[in-house]
């Protein structure tokens, strides 16, 4: 009896307390058309749209163990951040979906959030520990870390400066133009159906797929040590090639084959030419194998 | 006769002589790197992380033609160069979490590289310092991680000091495959940079009080 008197209090006590409940969230504030939104999220997801209204409008659900959320806005910068206290309790994941000028640049920071970003026109800064990061990319640079965490970026193919770095997240670029630096440790990356003059890319393990076009005057830089790369240029090409692997296999379906660099150890080297060989690839790996081909 | 041609000819010599004196004494290099490094020379931070670089040694190398060992100086003074610049740049840049050599630290709790750069070379002290300091800073950020993004971190610079094991050891027997001495600066570089990379990241995302 007295067990089940004591049941009954512990339920009452845990249904009266006020942080046993998550709270919604409907707040709008004026913004400029061109401003910056920094939104800070601790865990859970944040969804950034970009609409026609000079207004930032924010929804959502806010951990239950979440102190506040400070809305405000500081001239050019609108602030979106979810607090919460030092020591607080693990229930502090919020969702929250944003809407922004889509002329916005936006910066997104979080530790486990996973972050969606979709008709933003302004440049994007995104930060994440562990969540994912899905955007989308028009013409303003977007610079996207995480460590674990996936990132896809999607575009139209309109020229912008990419940079991309995970530690094991794997990576995702479709559609995009222009610059990217893309590196990863174990990651692997994929970068399909770009046109780009400047690709710089890196990993330790990650394997990586790149599929593009290579524009005049372009530039190619791939190092990787123990990853495979496979390489397929589309559209007209003309490039110089230098490509060195100290023991992995090099397939070139261009014609020229990979040559041993000594008779006493494994590496070889392939230097050829396409056209007039205005732009320029370079390709160094320590064991991963290399496919490079084209349309 | 002979007069008249040696005249000639001291007056030839004289053209000659004083054409040469006209010319210039000196040629300004097509591209003027000095700023550059007076400001380098003059960051007392930049000079304390491009000196281990400078301290490399190089191993008497007996036995070997002589073009082979000028064709190997010039390629440690490329290495040398190119990565006291990277490691310095990786150093300065984003002064939020600067390296302080002379701070002591914890160690990262991860196996330790040699520095060796192959049989041939020896990154200096003052790298490893730094490189040290920067990894015990990292090692205090990730107390704040969860345990699985902890873990993924230390995998990842655990795979990249495997990588930094391999090339040294293939260095050892290939100390002058301009390849894996390029791939062996590229792993340290990126060892720092993930460490500068993973650092920021949590810095920027727990500078609040909320974690």
């Amino acid at each position: 009896m007295n067990l089940l008197k004591s049941t009954a209090l512990a339920c009452m006590v845990v249904a009266c307390s006020p942080s046993a409940t998550a709270e919604d969230v409907d707040r709008r504030l004026d913004a400029p058309a061109t401003g910056t939104v920094s939104i800070e999220n601790t865990a859970g997801s944040v969804t950034v749209k970009g609409w026609s209204r000079s207004e930032v409008h924010v929804t959502g659900e806010l951990g239950s163990d979440v102190d506040e959320l400070e809305f405000e806005r500081d001239g050019n910068v609108t602030k979106v951040q979810v607090k919460t206290r030092r020591r607080s309790g693990r229930a502090i994941a919020t969702d929250l979906v944003i809407r922004v000028p889509q002329n916005s640049s936006v910066r997104v920071g979080g530790v486990s959030i996973d972050i969606e970003i979709s008709d933003v026109r302004g440049a994007q800064r995104v930060s994440t520990v562990s969540g994912d990061v899905d955007s989308e990319v028009f013409e303003a640079d977007i610079d996207v870390e995480t460590v674990s965490g996936d990132i896809d970026l999607r575009g139209n193919k309109k020229v912008s400066r990419v940079q991309l770095n995970s530690v094991s997240g794997d990576i995702d670029v479709r559609d995009l133009a222009g610059e990217i630096e893309i590196s990863s440790v174990s990651g692997d990356l994929v970068v399909a159906d770009g046109r780009w003059s400047r690709v710089s890319a890196n990993t330790t393990s990650g394997d990586m797929d790149f599929e593009g076009e290579l524009l005049p005057n372009g530039r190619v830089d791939v190092e990787t040590i123990n990853g495979d790369l496979e390489v397929f240029f589309k559209g007209k090409l003309s490039a110089e090639f230098d490509i060195e692997t100290f023991n992995g296999t090099v397939k070139n379906c261009f014609g020229p084959k990979a040559e041993r660099t000594s008779r006493y150890a494994p590496g070889r080297e392939l230097r050829f030419t396409e056209g007039d060989g205005s732009s320029r690839v370079t390709i160094r790996t320590l064991n991963g194998d290399l496919s490079l081909c084209k349309d | 006769m002979n007069e008249s041609d040696d005249r000639n000819s001291d007056a030839g010599d004289d053209a000659v002589m004083a054409a040469a004196r006209a010319l210039p004494k000196g040629i300004a290099p097509g591209r003027d790197l000095w700023p550059a490094i007076a400001e380098s020379l003059a960051d007392p931070l930049a000079d304390s992380l491009a000196e281990p670089f400078a301290e490399v040694a190089i191993a008497p190398q007996t036995g070997l033609p002589y073009w082979q060992r000028a064709l190997g100086v010039a390629a440690a003074v490329v290495l040398l160069v190119g990565g006291s610049s990277t490691i310095t740049w990786l150093a300065v840049s984003g002064g939020e979490s600067a390296v302080v050599p002379q701070q002591v630290f914890e160690p990262l709790q991860l196996q330790p590289v040699s520095g060796s750069f192959g049989a041939e070379y020896e990154l200096g002290p003052d790298f490893m310092a730094a490189r040290g300091s920067l990894a015990s800073q990292l090692d205090a950020k990730l107390d704040r991680l969860s345990p699985q993004a902890r873990a993924e971190v230390e995998k990842n610079i655990a795979e990249i000091r495997a990588s930094i094991h391999q090339i040294d050891r293939v260095l050892a027997d290939e100390p002058d495959n301009a390849l894996l001495q390029e791939l062996l600066l590229s792993a340290y570089r990126d060892e720092l940079r993930l460490m500068r990379r993973v650092d920021g990241i949590i810095t920027s995302v727990m500078r609040r009080e909320d974690i």
